[in-house]
């Protein structure tokens, strides 16, 4: 292990924010009905049940590599909640929030991470009812996907058709070439595109300070022509009314919006890291202080909404929600070796493919594939 | 003309492959609301080899879109537009331009439908000229579909005259995987031939016999059909010559076929050597029709050098000598 540690530079707090981290509301809260804000709250409750209980499967090998959002949960969820019905998301993998609120079933969530092919998880747990909005697969290499969301937008803007994409990135990736397309597309094609910055200052274990030397993530949209927000990213509120905004442009046919959504990452980048090889963790715990949830919870108490005995319930509802879907993710049969030859290429795959799929099919048998097939036998 | 999958017809116009391709491409813009034509330099200018011409005109910018200048943004974009039900047709100016896609072109639109289980499909083609001999500037000349043909989830076609590239674009286009399709800049303009008017697509699974024989296969596809054609003609050698067409996935049994009938093959390509299809094409006829060889495979390509400078070129890419003296090795090779 390296003796250096990076410094760290606390983000400049000149951001959008409707309630102040006690929860002391600053400015008008948006206009949400009580089931919406109930929905909202459950939802973060669910997260880091969920959250809580991944990392538990990991470590007992039950999981592949996972990621957490906790601490950071409003990015996700508050922007999530500004979509709608028909609206499509490009997720990063840190926003199980967004998943979550829109229904997108955990036991699918876990037999993926458990590794499974998505065949087998699709003929093993049938999704009933679609969730609302529909969300692509999260690319690993984050930015490519802001530019594929893009192009979604632009689908819809030629079509014609009354649907927004949302798409979440990190600040990290906002170095990459594919965010930059992306913004440069969607701007010029005023295209109905809302990008999210999830800043959690880190990526993996380079400060956002060496990623750029811009003042801010949200000024990326200057040099693109689009409208640049910076938002208290623990601030569900915030986030919502903010998102709201942008979903609203881009449905009026004002073209596409960034949002720089400020926060910390206070866990590891993912169960394979180790935050304190690299980052003084003072910081982190300094951070925990600012927990999305008793904010938002200061603010459902004003309006009526909240008991402990709320809490109690959802975290006990939640809790055997995840469990029950862990229950149904764990005993899934271990995917079919001969699936990794699904879903390549429509009708006939080739040759190529054929005798390969034999030669396994054969190895999988105790077969010899190089003297049990015959290659004159493949049409 | 012997390409399968036409229909002897009467009505026919005489293009070149540019023409063919630019008819191809008007022809799918009319028959399905989903196609859209994307690139830069592709509107109102018409491409730079004027592929496009007249089609902004037709169809107006929603369906050939003019777009700011980067072919990662492209191919991007049209994998999210395709995930959405558009079957985009993207113009990449040269192969050469592609690399800075190829984060998106692997990761992404090769890809997604693997990815997703097959519940998203990118129906979408790039459509890009390659290859040497028009003595342009550097990055116009590569032929470099090695590294397309690496990546699994992609089809790869290569039409080698006009009738064949109306007929594989077609085919292409309406294909729901993705395609890139490489045109050949030097056969653009190299020669017309009657051409179907009507619409029809070719198929993406088979080979080209152009001409039979039973003395050695010769395996081409690109502009070098028409070289290994040159030096066949001028050996009067009873040679079988077989134009791949489609490089990914390989109609394996119809070169596998003819290499049985005739013991010997040759594989002429004007990519660099090393791990050429020719590596894969001379690697099968080893493996699986080893005892029916009367002399080891030969490959006739260029060599394993970046492109080189205007005045040299011509001695990089294959000639119709340079077949020539590959096919004389395995007629003359004795055990």
């Amino acid at each position: 292990m390296g003796q250096h540690k990076w410094a760290e530079q606390a983000p400049d707090e000149t951001f959008f924010r409707i309630q102040a981290p006690d929860g002391t509301l600053l400015g008008q809260p948006p206009d949400l009905d009580d089931a919406t804000l109930l929905r909202m709250y459950r939802t973060l409750v669910l997260t880091r049940a969920y959250e809580t209980h991944t990392i538990r499967m990991q470590r007992r090998g039950e999981l592949s590599v996972t990621a957490q959002s906790t601490y950071e949960e409003a990015v996700g969820l508050g922007a999530a909640a500004a979509l709608r019905d028909g609206d499509w998301c490009f997720p990063s993998y840190r926003q199980f929030a967004a998943h979550l609120y829109w229904g997108v079933p955990m036991d699918r969530t876990l037999a993926i991470l458990r590794g499974g092919a998505p065949e087998t998880v699709a003929e093993h747990l049938p999704l009933d009812t679609p969730p609302g909005v529909t969300f692509t697969p999260y690319g690993v290499i984050l930015g490519t996907n802001v530019l594929n969301a893009a192009g979604s937008a632009m689908a819809d803007k030629l079509n014609g058709r009354d649907i927004v994409t949302l798409a979440f990135t990190g600040e990290g990736s906002t170095s990459e070439g594919d965010f930059h397309d992306a913004l440069n597309f969607a701007a010029v094609f005023k295209a109905p595109l809302v990008v999210v910055v999830h800043n959690n200052q880190w990526a993996i274990s380079t400060p956002a300070h060496r990623q750029h030397a811009a003042p801010t993530f949200a000024h990326k949209a200057l040099a693109h022509g689009l409208p640049g927000e910076r938002v208290d990213g623990n601030d569900v509120l915030a986030m919502y009314q903010k998102t709201r905004e942008a979903v609203d442009r881009a449905r009026a046919g004002e073209g596409p919006t960034l949002i720089e959504a400020v926060t910390y990452r206070v866990v590891d980048h993912n169960t394979s890291d180790s935050a304190e090889v690299y980052r003084d963790q003072a910081l982190a715990e300094h951070w925990k202080q600012f927990d999305p949830r008793p904010r938002f919870e200061a603010y459902l108490a004003d309006r009526g909404l909240y008991s402990d005995t709320l809490r109690q319930q959802y975290e006990a509802e939640c809790l055997a929600e995840v469990q029950a879907a862990a229950a149904r993710a764990l005993p899934l049969p271990r995917s079919d070796a001969m699936t990794m030859f699904d879903s390549q290429l429509f009708g006939d795959p080739g040759w190529h493919l054929r005798l390969q799929q034999r030669e396994l099919a054969a190895e999988l048998n105790d077969a010899n594939p190089y003297t049990a097939i015959d290659p004159e036998t493949l049409e | 003309m012997n390409a399968p999958g036409i229909d002897p017809v009467t009505d026919t116009t005489d293009l070149n492959l540019v023409q063919a391709v630019n008819t191809a491409l008007r022809d799918e813009l009319a028959r399905d609301p989903a196609v859209r034509v994307m690139g830069y330099d592709i509107g109102p200018i018409g491409g730079v080899f004027r592929a496009t011409e007249g089609l902004y005109d037709t169809f107006g910018g929603e369906r050939v879109i003019d777009t700011p200048l980067s072919e990662n943004g492209l191919i991007g974009a049209a994998v999210g537009m395709a995930m959405r039900g558009e079957r985009p047709v993207v113009e990449i100016q040269f192969l050469g331009f592609l690399y800075n896609a190829f984060g998106q072109f692997v990761c992404l639109m090769s890809n997604v439908r693997e990815r997703s289980g097959g519940q998203l499909s990118v129906p979408m083609t790039i459509r890009t000229p390659f290859g040497g001999g028009i003595k342009p500037l550097q990055f116009h000349s590569e032929s470099t579909e090695s590294y397309l043909i690496h990546t699994p989830g992609v089809r790869v076609v290569c039409p080698s005259t006009p009738a064949e590239a109306k007929g594989l674009l077609a085919a292409s286009i309406r294909c729901d995987d993705p395609v890139v399709f490489l045109e050949h800049s030097r056969l653009y303009r190299a020669f017309r031939e009657p051409v179907p008017t009507a619409p029809y697509a070719l198929p993406l699974d088979k080979a080209r016999v152009v001409r039979e024989g039973r003395e050695v296969t010769v395996l081409a596809w690109g502009a070098m059909v028409h070289v290994a054609q040159q030096a066949i003609d001028d050996m009067a050698v009873d040679a079988e010559l077989i134009d791949l067409r489609v490089l990914a996935p390989l109609d394996v049994k119809t070169i596998l076929d003819s290499v049985r009938r005739t013991g010997r093959c040759v594989i002429v390509h004007e990519a660099r050597r090393t791990l050429g299809l020719g590596a894969e094409l001379s690697a099968l006829v080893t493996e699986h029709v080893f005892d029916c060889l009367k002399a080891p495979v030969r490959r006739v390509t260029a060599f394993d050098v970046q492109f080189p400078e205007n005045q040299t070129e011509d001695y990089y890419l294959p000639d119709a000598r340079r077949v020539r003296h590959g096919i004389e090795s395995v007629l003359q090779y004795r055990f």
